[in-house]
């Protein structure tokens, strides 16, 4: 069981000694950063900010030590097979763009995505179909936001690649990615992963689930902004052709050529952003020392409360699956005929409340459902029953004079 | 509407600050799809109103309740007073500009007098309406029926009419006098001048000024600036008349004769008797073409009505 009192004196903005704590409940947007994590930022800043990976002063050896050091605890923290499939990027969104830039398709190749992908596992493809003429699918999921397996195994035969997410940003709903690796390699499509919501929540082993690729943000997962993984297996990431190059990616050039430098460098242009990689490894470092299990115990029970105590609200309609255990630590609602920025910023003025309300950058999916928006609660290992509770108070009060 | 009232009251803000700056571009788009025809898509209003109604919340359910379900009845009452006090505080910028007081005409001191004797009047305990006294205002106060041929009055065959009606021994009159030559001197004016005795003992100067302008045309209007800009108490220190002509060359012995004539005397009692005609009520009281400004104004005030740029 987690020790939130512990855990949240590690939060600067969380440990009182700030003033009042803020109730956050935002942390599938953004995470908040455990002082460990500013502190390996700042010691990159104060002690060592040179160039990593470039010259060979001792500055400069520290940055690349560090750097590295970064790269094999991100690579063991999803099992990678070698620290070279671990590829920095600024986020997900970059890494999805990485991917679908330097995979190489083609007019007519076919692309799986849900019905309830993030603007960022969506647009990419739109804007290859409109660019060179790729097909882009839907897969139909269920009604209550699950995935369905037998509507992927019709549409999947003749596509190329099945580009999904881990865990919906929309419902917390988590899709059965080992199935769907299954399936799709079966019919000789290759899988990748948008685990932006679920690397901060579940053990991910890339091995096991079998991935081809992978990316998360390193800022939902108590990294600093502007840091991202985008991983890859070897064989496959040697076969990409990089969609950004320059300084940092290749091994030597002459006026008409160039060489370039083997994986991960080769996708990493220009120079990186070390004080966050280097933050991103200590966040990850924070993380390990955690058993997933009771995070996902800990958001299971302040998500049941929370569930539980929304379901008693007539107005309230919950989106995803009535069962929460299916949800992770997100519970997504909305009021008929109310716009829900309204309510995220009553809950602020009121009791210090961050919740998310809008569309979540899944606008596709509300346009489908014809619903204006929704305000999302997402919780973390930081969160405690104490503000669940302040929570549900706060919202019955806002629901009494709608 | 709560778009509207905001990109008007965060137009304002933002002229200040930055962040109501953000606030007012994002009202503004809100008008702007809204005029266009086209849903506002920012929930801007909505924000704002989670805001207000937070607020209320935390103190009363049933305000906030209320609120919420007339908020747009309460936009459009915020809405019509702020485009009232908008025009109030235009109209006070207007004022303040053409009249020199936010207030409008007749808002600036003077000296005041009475010469009815109604403030006198003694008035029964709780009848307010019995005291008699009824509130003047420069739109009563006029030159129709009054004669100034007896004043003195240079430039004659100038396009626009002064009249300064002022007392020597009044502090405003003095402040203004100066104005008013410029004025007259700029514009190629003509000027009236009469003196009014609203303070203090003075009928003795303005009887000896109406000698002087008779026996010394071509030196009154010196001699009529000297007393006003001259040390108040000597002035006012009968005993410093005589050198006061003298230092002008006048003959003292004469203009104090014609000064104690009883023609004189009557001349500048019925001089002033032309001059409540006026309906006047306080000095200086300066007529620009027939517009009446009572008490001392800013000199733009003058300039504006000569120029014609005052409109009500």
């Amino acid at each position: 069981m987690l020790n939130t009192k512990k855990i949240r004196a590690d939060f600067n903005i969380l440990n009182g000694k700030n003033g009042p704590a803020p109730i956050y409940f935002d942390s599938a947007c953004m995470s908040l950063k455990p002082n460990q994590v500013v502190e390996a930022m700042n010691e990159y800043y104060f002690n060592y900010p040179a160039c990593a990976l470039r010259s060979f002063h001792k500055l400069s050896n520290k940055a690349t030590e560090k750097v590295k050091e970064a790269r094999q605890i991100i690579a063991k923290f999803i099992n990678a097979n070698s620290d070279d499939e671990i590829i920095f990027t600024r986020n997900t969104t970059e890494g999805i763009n990485l991917f679908a830039n330097s995979i190489g398709l083609k007019k007519d190749d076919i692309v799986l995505i849900s019905d309830k992908e993030h603007n960022s596992n969506l647009v990419p493809w739109l804007v290859l179909r409109d660019k060179i003429g790729i097909v882009v699918k839907i897969i139909p999921g269920n009604e209550n936001g699950s995935f369905n397996l037998d509507n992927f195994s019709k549409i999947i035969a003749g596509a190329k690649i099945v580009s999904i997410v881990h865990t919906s940003n929309l419902d917390g709903v988590t899709n059965p990615i080992k199935e769907i690796t299954e399936i799709a390699h079966k019919n000789n499509a290759l899988v990748f992963v948008d685990a932006a919501q679920s690397i901060a929540h579940r053990k991910i082993d890339v091995q096991d689930l079998n991935v081809d690729f992978l990316a998360f943000s390193g800022h939902k997962m108590l990294g600093p902004t502007g840091t991202g993984v985008f991983y890859g297996k070897r064989e496959l990431l040697e076969k990409l052709q990089p969609f950004m190059v320059g300084g940092d990616t290749v091994e030597f050039t002459t006026y008409d050529s160039y060489k370039m430098l083997p994986i991960p460098e080769k996708f990493e242009a220009g120079l990186q952003n070390y004080a966050g990689i280097i933050g991103l490894g200590r966040a990850v470092k924070y993380l390990s020392q955690f058993d997933f299990k009771d995070i996902a115990e800990h958001e299971l029970r302040l998500n049941t409360y929370i569930t539980e105590e929304l379901k008693k609200i007539p107005q309230i309609k919950i989106i995803g699956p009535e069962d929460q255990k299916l949800k992770s630590g997100i519970v997504n609602f909305y009021i008929e005929g109310t716009d829900m920025h309204k309510i995220a910023i009553m809950l602020d003025e009121m009791a210090n409340i961050a919740i998310r309300s809008g569309r979540h950058c899944v606008h596709s999916w509300f346009e489908n459902k014809k619903i204006y928006n929704s305000a999302r609660v997402s919780l973390y290992l930081y969160n405690t029953m104490e503000e669940a509770e302040i929570f549900i108070k706060n919202l019955n009060q806002i629901v009494k004079i709608l | 509407m709560p778009c509207l009232v905001a990109l008007i009251v965060f137009g304002i803000m933002g002229i200040f600050s930055a962040t109501q700056r953000a606030l007012a571009k994002e009202a503004f788009g809100c008008v702007f799809r809204r005029i266009t025809f086209r849903p506002c898509n920012t929930s801007f209003a909505e924000k704002v109103k989670g805001k207000l109604l937070a607020k209320v919340l935390k103190r009363s359910t049933f305000l906030a309740k209320v609120l919420n379900k007339y908020y747009e009845v309460f936009s459009w009452i915020f809405f019509i007073l702020m485009v009232g006090s908008t025009i109030w505080v235009i109209r006070g910028g207007f004022n303040f500009y053409v009249y020199g007081s936010c207030n409008g005409l007749n808002q600036s001191g003077f000296c005041a007098f009475d010469p009815s004797g109604s403030n006198n009047k003694v008035t029964a305990v709780g009848d307010s309406t019995a005291c008699g006294i009824t509130p003047k205002t420069e739109a009563t106060v006029t030159l129709k029926g009054v004669d100034l041929s007896g004043f003195p009055t240079e430039n004659v065959t100038g396009k626009d009419k002064v009249v300064f009606i002022g007392c020597y021994a009044c502090d405003y009159s003095r402040k203004a006098y100066p104005d008013i030559l410029k004025l007259v001197k700029n514009k190629n004016a003509t000027l009236t001048f009469a003196h009014y005795p609203a303070k203090g003992d003075t009928t003795f100067l303005g009887e000896a000024g109406y000698c002087v302008n008779k026996m010394y045309p071509d030196k009154y209007w010196d001699f009529n600036t000297y007393l006003f800009e001259a040390d108040k108490n000597y002035i006012l220190d009968k005993t410093n008349l005589d050198s006061i002509l003298s230092s002008f060359n006048f003959d003292v012995k004469i203009v104090d004769e014609c000064a104690n004539s009883p023609e004189t005397k009557n001349a500048f009692d019925n001089q002033v008797k032309e001059l409540d005609k006026t309906g006047l009520y306080g000095t200086p009281t300066i007529f620009i073409n027939g517009k009446a400004f009572v008490g001392p104004k800013p000199y733009r005030v003058y300039r504006s009505a000569i120029n014609k740029y005052i409109f009500f």
